[in-house]
C-alpha cells in the first residue's frame, strides 16, 4: 500500500521503468454506467432496512392481525414512544456510548502501540507475537463466557461498565494490531531515517509520523471497532447484571417479550440503535477513502 | 540462518507460551467450591430481583409489585430468557448472587438444589408461611429430592386448543367433545377451505411437543409419560409410535408453512380467520390483537383412550432464593410477599395476562371468562404435568425438537426417526 | 523492511537496540490480552478434556469428547456447513466487498451515498437483521411474492425451512450484512495505493483488467492478508445471524460449529463436550492462517 510498493513484476516494461512520483491528478468526469448500476443495488441493498422502518411506525394490532410481511394499513408512533419511554432505550443508548468510545479509543490506542513496536523494531520472534496475538481471536466468544465472567468477579469489577470495557479492549487489540502492523509495515523507510537523523526517539516518531500516516487505516478501524463494540451483545450479557447498566443491545433484547413480541417497538428501538453508528461511518468515511479517483477506471 | 529455523524457533517459543497458559488455566477452577462462600446473615438490606421477565405488561405489573415492597429496597433486573438461562449458572455460582431469581420448577431448580445453590425456602411452606396453603402438587413440584422445599411457585397457566368464537360461528361448527368429532370438525374445516390446525416451529420448536405431549397423555396416560420422560421407556417403544401414529393422522390438517411461523407469527392466521384452531398455552392472548382477545375460547384436547386418567399441562413459573447471596432472610422475605394472596391478585390483574394463580386465597372472581373457565380445567382434572422440558431436560427437549420437526418434514420416516431420538435420549441420559 | 543484521552473529544485542519505550509499548498490550483472552482460553481448552455441565465438579475424561464428536452425526453436519460458509460466504464477501470498494473509490456525493447504503446493514444490530431477513423469507413475504410476480412461482418455497436451501438463504443474509464491512477495508487500502502507476499503465495501453490485476492488486498484498484473516475468522465465529434465523434448525440441518457449539454449552448443558468443538474450531482457524501468513510473511520479508 505504499506509493513506493513496486510494480508486478509482469507490468509494462514503461511502467517498471518510470520512477513512481507522488502526486496523483484527478481524472475528469464519470460514466453514467456506475449509477445505471449502482441504483438498482443500493435500494435492494436498503430494502430490509426501509422494511424496518414500514414495521416500527405500525401499530401493533396491525401486525399481530395482518402480519408482519404486510404494508403498514396504519402510521403510528407508538412503537417509538414505548422504546423511548419503556425500554430504557436512551439511558442505555447513554451506556452504549460511554463504553463504545472509551473501548475504541483505548484498544486502538493500544493496538497502535503493539503494531508500532512489531512492525518497525527488531523484536524477537515478533512474526509469534504477531500470530500469537491475533489467534487470541480465533475462539468463538460463546465458549469463554464462564471464564471470563469469573476472572471480572475475581478482580472484583464484575457488574460495572469498566469491565465491559476491559473486556472490549482484551478481545479487540488482537486484530487491530494485525491490521495496524499490516499498514504500518508498508510505509516508507525513508521518513523513519530522515526523522531519526533528525533526532527524533521512537515515541516522537510515532507521535508525528507514524500516527498521521497511519490516519486512514485508523479511520476504517475506528469505524469498524465501533460498530463491532456497540453491536455486541455476548460480552454486555456475560459481564453485566444490573438491567439499569445494560448497553442499548441488551435493552433492545428486553424489547422482545418472551412470549409475544412487539415488533412495532422492537423494529423502533433498533432504528434509533442504528443512529449513533451511522453517524460515526458518515463522519469517517472521508477518512478511508480517496478523495480522487484511484483503482480501476471506466 | 536460514528462514526454515527461525519459524521452528518461533513455534516452539509459541507453543511454551501457551503451555504456561494451560498451567495457569488450572488455577481458574471449575470446582463449585470456589468464589465466595455462602452469604448468611442480614449483612447489608439491599436485595436483588432478577428476572426473565420482558413482556410489557407482566414487566410493568412486577415493577408495580417490588416498588410497593414495604420490607427494603428491592432492585429488580430484567434480563431476556435465553441470555437469563445461559447466565443463571454464573448468577448462582457468583460471591454475590442476586437475592431471587425467577424461573420456572423442574429439572434445572432440583439440579442447582443438588449443588447445595439454592435456598432451602421450607419455612414459606409450614406453619403459616404464604406457601402452607398450596396443594399438594405444588409442593411436591418445588421439593428438590431430599423433600426440602427450593421452590416458590406463583403463577401458572394452562394448554388447550384456542379458537375464536366468531370464527366458528361464521364456519357453522362446534367444539368437539371426542376424538372423532375433532377428526369430523378438521375435515370440515378443511372442506370449507380453512386450515384445521397452526403451529409455529420456526425458531419456537418446542412447540411441536405440544401435540407430542397432549397425544401421549390421551393414549398412555400421565404415568407413562412421567416415566418416558425420565428415560424409563424407549423412544421406540410400540406405545410411542402408537402416539406417533396418531400426529400422522393430524398432518394434513396442520398449516403447511408450520416450520416457517414462529409461536408468536402462528396466531396471525387464527386472527386472520385463516386458520382455526392452535394447541398452545393461555399467554397465546397476548399474540392476538387487543379488539380479538374477547373472542377467544378453548377446548381441552378431547379423551381419546377411556382408561387412562385426564391430564393437562399446566407449566407453572415462580422463584427461588440464592443460596450465596448476601441477604438471605431478606430473600425469603421477599419471596413470602411475592407468594401471598394480595401481590398475586395484583400481579395477574395488571399483568392481562392468562394467568392462574398458585395461592387458594386469591379471590378468581373478577378475572376473565377465559381465566375462569381455564380454572375450572384444571381443577376438574386428574393429573396435571408441566411441559416436555420442563418435566424431563432442556437437553431431552432438544432431542425432541429435532425429531418431531423432522417428523412432520418426513412422516414417512417415522421409524428410523423414532430410533435416532432414543439414540440421542440416551446420550441425554447417560452424561 | 530495510536489512536487518543476521540473528545467528547480533542476538544479544537485539534487545538493546529496541528501546525501552518501545518494549512497554508491546507488553502492554500483549499483557492485557494474555489475560483476557488466553487465560480463559486456556482455561475452555482444558475443559475439552472433561465432562461437565456447568454447575457441579468437572470429571476428566481425556479424549472422549473428540472420540465421540467424530461419531457424532451432527457434529459432521456443522463441519461441513461451516466448510460451505468459508467458501461461500467468504468468497462472496470479499469478491462482492473488493469490486465494490473499486467501483466507489471515487468522489462524488452520489457515490458517498452508495457507500453508505452498502455499509449501512453493518450498523443495524444483528438481532434485527435476522429479523427483517426472517420477514424477507417468510413464505408470504416479499421474496416469494417479488417470484410469484416475475412468473417463477415455481421456485417460491420456505426459505428458511426446507434443509435443501436453509444454509443458502441465511448465507445470504449475511453476505449482505459482510460486504460493507470488506468494502471498507479495501477502500482504506486502496487510498493508499498509487494512482499515477495506474495512469502510466492505461497511457501503455493495459485495459482496465490489466491494470487492475497487475498494478493495484500487488499493492494491496497488505489489505489482502487482512481480509483473508478476517473472512476465515469471521466465518469460523459466525453465531448470531445463523441463531437468529434459523436457531441452527431445521433440524439441525443449518447448524454450524458456532452455533452447535453454543447449544451443547447452555442448552444442553455439556460444556466439555462445548469446549471439544472450540478446540476444532481453534486448530482450524489456526491451522488456515498461520499457513497462509506464515507463507505471506516469509515472501515478504
Amino acid at each position: 500500500m505504499s506509493a513506493l510498493a513496486p510494480p508486478a513484476a509482469d507490468a509494462p516494461a514503461a511502467v517498471r521503468d518510470r520512477p513512481a512520483p507522488r502526486l496523483r491528478r484527478p481524472r475528469p468526469a464519470r460514466s453514467p454506467w456506475l449509477h445505471v448500476a449502482m441504483v438498482p443495488v443500493t435500494l435492494l441493498w436498503l430494502s430490509p432496512i426501509v422494511f424496518v422502518l414500514f414495521v416500527a411506525v405500525r401499530s401493533y394490532d396491525d401486525i399481530a392481525g395482518r402480519g408482519l410481511g404486510a404494508l403498514p394499513a396504519s402510521f403510528s408512533l407508538d412503537g417509538f414512544a414505548t422504546a423511548l419511554t419503556q425500554g430504557g432505550v436512551l439511558r442505555s443508548l447513554g451506556n452504549s456510548v460511554l463504553v463504545t468510545v472509551c473501548a475504541v479509543v483505548a484498544s486502538l490506542a493500544l493496538s497502535s502501540f503493539a503494531a508500532y513496536a512489531l512492525s518497525r523494531f527488531d523484536i524477537p520472534f515478533r512474526r509469534t507475537i504477531l500470530l500469537t496475538m491475533l489467534a487470541g481471536n480465533l475462539l468463538p466468544p460463546q465458549i469463554l463466557l464462564v471464564p471470563v465472567s469469573s476472572i471480572t468477579e475475581a478482580i472484583g469489577i464484575g457488574d460495572t461498565l469498566t469491565a465491559l470495557v476491559v473486556v472490549q479492549v482484551g478481545f479487540g487489540i488482537g486484530f487491530y494490531t494485525f491490521v495496524l502492523h499490516g499498514f504500518m509495515r508498508s510505509l516508507p523507510d525513508e521518513v523513519f531515517e530522515a526523522a531519526r537523523l533528525d533526532g527524533a526517539g521512537p515515541g516522537g516518531i510515532f507521535w508525528r509520523i507514524v500516527l498521521p500516516l497511519s490516519r486512514p487505516s485508523l479511520a476504517a478501524l475506528a469505524a469498524l471497532a465501533t460498530t463491532w463494540i456497540f453491536n455486541d451483545l455476548i460480552w454486555a450479557m456475560t459481564v453485566l447484571r444490573t438491567e439499569a447498566k445494560f448497553p442499548i443491545t441488551a435493552a433492545l433484547l428486553n424489547l422482545q417479550g418472551g412470549f409475544a413480541s412487539a415488533w412495532n417497538v422492537v423494529a423502533a428501538g433498533a432504528l434509533i440503535a442504528a443512529v449513533p453508528t451511522a453517524i460515526v461511518f458518515f463522519l469517517f468515511q472521508k477518512q478511508f477513502v480517496s478523495g480522487l479517483l484511484v483503482g480501476a477506471n471506466k | 540462518m536460514s528462514k526454515g529455523t527461525i519459524t521452528r524457533r518461533e513455534l516452539l517459543a509459541g507453543g511454551m507460551t501457551l503451555g504456561a497458559a494451560s498451567l495457569l488455566a488450572a488455577c481458574v477452577g471449575t470446582t463449585s467450591g470456589g468464589t465466595g462462600g455462602g452469604g448468611g446473615g442480614t449483612s447489608s438490606g439491599l436485595i436483588t430481583l432478577q428476572n426473565s421477565i420482558q413482556d410489557a405488561d407482566p414487566k410493568a405489573a412486577l415493577e408495580a409489585l417490588v416498588k410497593a415492597y414495604p420490607g427494603g429496597d428491592v432492585t429488580m433486573n430484567s434480563v431476556a430468557t435465553e441470555q437469563f438461562r445461559a447466565q443463571l449458572t454464573n448468577y448462582l455460582r457468583s460471591g454475590d448472587s442476586p437475592e431471587v431469581l425467577s424461573w420456572y420448577a423442574g429439572s434445572v431448580a432440583r439440579s442447582y438444589a443438588e449443588e447445595g445453590l439454592l435456598l432451602d425456602v421450607s419455612s414459606l411452606w409450614e406453619g403459616d408461611g404464604a406457601c402452607a396453603g398450596y396443594s399438594d402438587a405444588l409442593r411436591s413440584l418445588s421439593s428438590d429430592a431430599s423433600g426440602q422445599q427450593i421452590f416458590v411457585p406463583t403463577s401458572y397457566y394452562w394448554w388447550s386448543v384456542f379458537y375464536k368464537k366468531s370464527a366458528f360461528e361464521k364456519w357453522g361448527v362446534e367444539p368437539p367433545t371426542s376424538w372423532d368429532e375433532f377428526h369430523a370438525l378438521c375435515e370440515n374445516l378443511s372442506g370449507q377451505g380453512i386450515v384445521p390446525l397452526t403451529n409455529g416451529l420456526s425458531s419456537t420448536p418446542w412447540m411441536a411437543s405440544g401435540w407430542f405431549d397432549y397425544l401421549d397423555l390421551r393414549i398412555n396416560g400421565a404415568q407413562y409419560h412421567r416415566e418416558l420422560l425420565a428415560g424409563e421407556h424407549a423412544f421406540n417403544d410400540p406405545e410411542v409410535v402408537a402416539v406417533m401414529e396418531e400426529y400422522k393422522r393430524l398432518i394434513p390438517y396442520f398449516d403447511k408453512n408450520a416450520a416457517s411461523y414462529t409461536a408468536q407469527e402462528a396466531a396471525t392466521p387464527v386472527a386472520q380467520d385463516k386458520s382455526a384452531m392452535y394447541l398452545v398455552g393461555a399467554f397465546v392472548s397476548g399474540y392476538f390483537p387487543e379488539d380479538q382477545r374477547d373472542d377467544l375460547d378453548f377446548f381441552s384436547v378431547p379423551v381419546i383412550n377411556d382408561s387412562v386418567p385426564t391430564a393437562e399441562e399446566a407449566p407453572t413459573d415462580g422463584f427461588f432464593a440464592a443460596a450465596r447471596s448476601d441477604n438471605q432472610q431478606g430473600a425469603l422475605d421477599l419471596l413470602s410477599y411475592l407468594a401471598s394472596a394480595e401481590s398475586q391478585q395484583q400481579y395477574i390483574e395488571q399483568s392481562k395476562s392468562s394467568n392462574l394463580p398458585t395461592s387458594p386465597d386469591v379471590d378468581t372472581t373478577s378475572f376473565s371468562p377465559l381465566v375462569q373457565k381455564g380454572i375450572e380445567l384444571l381443577n376438574s382434572t386428574e393429573e396435571i404435568t408441566q411441559f416436555f422440558n420442563r418435566d424431563s431436560s432442556d437437553a431431552l427437549q432438544a432431542t425432541a425438537d429435532t425429531a418431531l420437526t423432522k417428523f412432520l418434514a418426513q412422516p414417512d420416516s417415522m421409524k428410523s426417526i423414532l430410533d435416532e431420538w432414543q439414540t440421542a435420549a440416551e446420550g441425554v441420559f447417560a452424561s | 523492511m530495510s536489512a536487518q543484521p543476521s540473528t545467528a552473529t547480533r542476538r544479544p544485542s537485539r534487545f538493546a537496540r529496541v528501546p525501552l519505550l518501545v518494549w512497554v509499548f508491546l507488553l502492554v498490550p500483549l499483557v492485557v490480552e494474555l489475560f483476557w483472552v488466553f487465560w480463559p482460553a486456556a482455561n475452555s481448552f482444558s475443559l475439552a478434556l472433561t465432562r461437565w455441565d456447568g454447575i457441579g465438579l468437572a470429571e476428566p475424561v481425556g479424549l472422549q469428547n473428540f472420540r465421540d464428536l467424530a461419531a457424532d452425526p451432527i457434529f459432521l453436519t456443522a463441519l461441513q456447513n461451516n466448510v460451505i460458509w468459508v467458501l461461500g460466504f467468504g468468497g462472496l464477501s470479499v469478491v462482492g466487498g473488493l469490486a465494490l470498494a473499486v467501483t466507489l473509490n471515487k468522489p462524488g456525493p452520489m457515490v458517498s451515498l452508495y457507500r453508505s447504503a452498502i455499509y449501512l446493514p453493518m450498523v443495524v444490530s444483528l438481532a434485527v437483521s435476522g429479523l427483517f431477513w426472517r420477514v424477507m423469507y417468510a413464505p408470504d413475504g416479499p421474496i416469494n411474492g417479488t417470484l410469484g410476480l416475475l412468473g417463477l412461482g415455481q421456485l417460491e418455497r420456505q426459505w428458511l425451512a426446507d434443509p435443501a436451501v436453509a444454509l443458502w438463504a441465511v448465507l445470504i443474509a449475511a453476505v449482505w450484512r459482510q460486504v460493507g464491512y470488506i468494502m471498507v477495508l479495501y477502500l482504506a487500502g486502496l487510498k493508499g495505493t498509487d494512482g499515477s502507476l495506474e495512469e502510466a499503465a492505461a497511457v501503455d495501453g493495459a485495459n482496465a483488467w490489466q491494470r487492475f490485476w497487475r498494478i493495484v492488486m500487488p499493492q494491496l498484498r497488505g489489505v489482502n492478508m487482512v481480509v483473508f484473516a478476517v473472512t476465515v475468522i469471521d466465518s469460523l465465529r459466525t453465531f448470531d445471524i445463523v441463531w437468529a434465523m434459523t436457531r441452527g434448525g431445521p433440524y439441525n440441518e443449518t447448524q454450524l460449529l458456532s452455533t452447535y457449539m453454543f447449544q451443547q454449552a447452555f442448552t444442553t448443558g455439556n460444556l466439555g463436550y462445548a469446549s471439544a468443538i472450540a478446540v476444532v474450531i481453534f486448530a482450524l482457524a489456526i491451522g488456515f492462517i498461520i499457513t497462509y501468513l506464515a507463507r505471506q510473511a516469509r515472501t515478504e520479508d
